[in-house]
Parts: C-alpha cells; sequence; structure tokens
C-alpha cells in the first residue's frame, strides 16, 4: 500500500513527509508534487525503498506463424 | 509608528492556498492586486507595497495592514513589527503557516485521489495518506 505520512509542528508549522511503499524515482515524482506548493524542500533524503528497483513483469508474445 | 518587517525564510508558494489558510485563520476578505499600497494603523501610506493586502480594518483596530509580496519563491509575509508582536500572541505567522500546511495536505491529498486519517499524537500533527 502506498502512503505518505505528513507530521505537521503547529509549534513552527513545518510540514514534513515520508513517502512509502513507492519505489524508485516514482517516489520523487511525489514528492514534486508537494514541492509544487511548497517549494524545494529544506532537507531531502531517501529512504533504502527508494533505491529499490520496480518489479517488471517480462512480456512476451508467442510469433504468429504464417 | 511601528515599522514593517519582510520575511524572507517564509515563503507561501500557491497564492490559492495561501488564500484558503488565511481564510481558516480568520482573515478571508484580501485584496489583490499589483503593487497594493501599505497603510499604517494612523492611516498613513508606508513605503512598502504587496500583492496580497488584509487591510487593517479586518485585522484590529491597532494593527497595520498585513501584506503578502510575490517573488520568484512565492508569497513572502510584510507584517509591522508591532503586529508580529501582538496578533495571536505573537503566533500569527506560525498558525499561517500551520494552517497552510493542513492545505497542502489537503490538495496533495486531492491530486493523487488518497484517502486520509488524520490524528494528534503529542504536539504533533499526524496525517496518513493511502493513495
Amino acid at each position: 500500500m502506498r502512503e505518505i505520512e505528513f507530521t505537521i509542528d503547529p509549534s513552527t508549522g513545518v510540514l514534513t513527509m515520508h513517502i512509502r511503499g513507492v519505489r524508485g524515482p516514482a517516489c520523487g515524482d511525489i514528492a514534486k508534487v508537494a514541492a509544487d506548493l511548497l517549494g524545494e524542500p529544506e532537507h531531502d533524503w531517501n529512504t533504502p525503498e527508494y533505491f529499490l528497483r520496480p518489479h517488471v513483469q517480462p512480456r512476451v508474445q508467442p510469433r504468429r506463424e504464417r | 509608528m511601528s515599522k514593517y518587517l519582510q520575511f524572507d525564510d517564509i515563503v507561501f508558494k500557491d497564492r490559492r492556498l495561501l488564500l484558503a489558510a488565511l481564510a481558516d485563520v480568520g482573515y478571508a476578505q484580501v485584496e489583490e492586486g499589483q503593487a497594493l499600497p501599505l497603510y499604517g494603523y494612523h492611516g498613513d501610506r508606508r513605503p512598502e507595497t504587496a500583492e496580497l493586502v488584509v487591510r487593517r480594518r479586518h485585522v484590529g483596530s491597532l494593527s497595520n495592514d498585513i501584506g503578502f509580496t510575490r517573488s520568484p519563491e512565492g508569497y513572502v509575509p510584510i507584517l509591522s513589527e508591532y503586529d508580529q508582536h501582538t496578533l495571536r500572541g505573537g503566533r500569527f505567522l506560525t498558525t499561517l503557516r500551520t494552517a497552510y500546511s493542513e492545505r497542502v495536505v489537503e490538495e496533495v491529498k486531492r491530486r493523487l485521489h488518497g484517502t486520509t486519517q488524520r490524528q494528534v499524537e503529542g504536539s504533533l500533527i499526524k496525517i496518513r495518506m493511502r493513495f
């Protein structure tokens, strides 16, 4: 399950977000949605999940015999 | 007379969310335009200008206009020294920033078609969004 945990500290108003369940650079695409609204983050680091490669199922189609 | 201070380290990137956050903290009437003049509590025109202005009549009888000037990074608040110390017990910008952050979460939820659960943990607001 893909999830984002947002934490807002009312003593500062600062928002932090933690993206889970999204492998690879797709995570960066989601972070960009937030950056569009917040500006570039002061701190940005990748969790180990980021470095996992998305699993892609190869599709092989049989050749049609003439 | 209270001088105006510009808070460059606090930037609100999205105009629509900033207007919504201002409404959330009680300032729904905002003047929008180009280089609008700011007025002090005596009605004196100040040299500072802004693109979004909450007029002092909506803030308080001793207050000055609150402005937000547009920069390449977003909207930067311009607030008088007096209001910085008195509005919401000196926590106006923090409260506005918190309201803006909540609006950001709502907008991310809308864009990613997510569902959220909100809870308060100690002094922190935690919002978990699934999408």
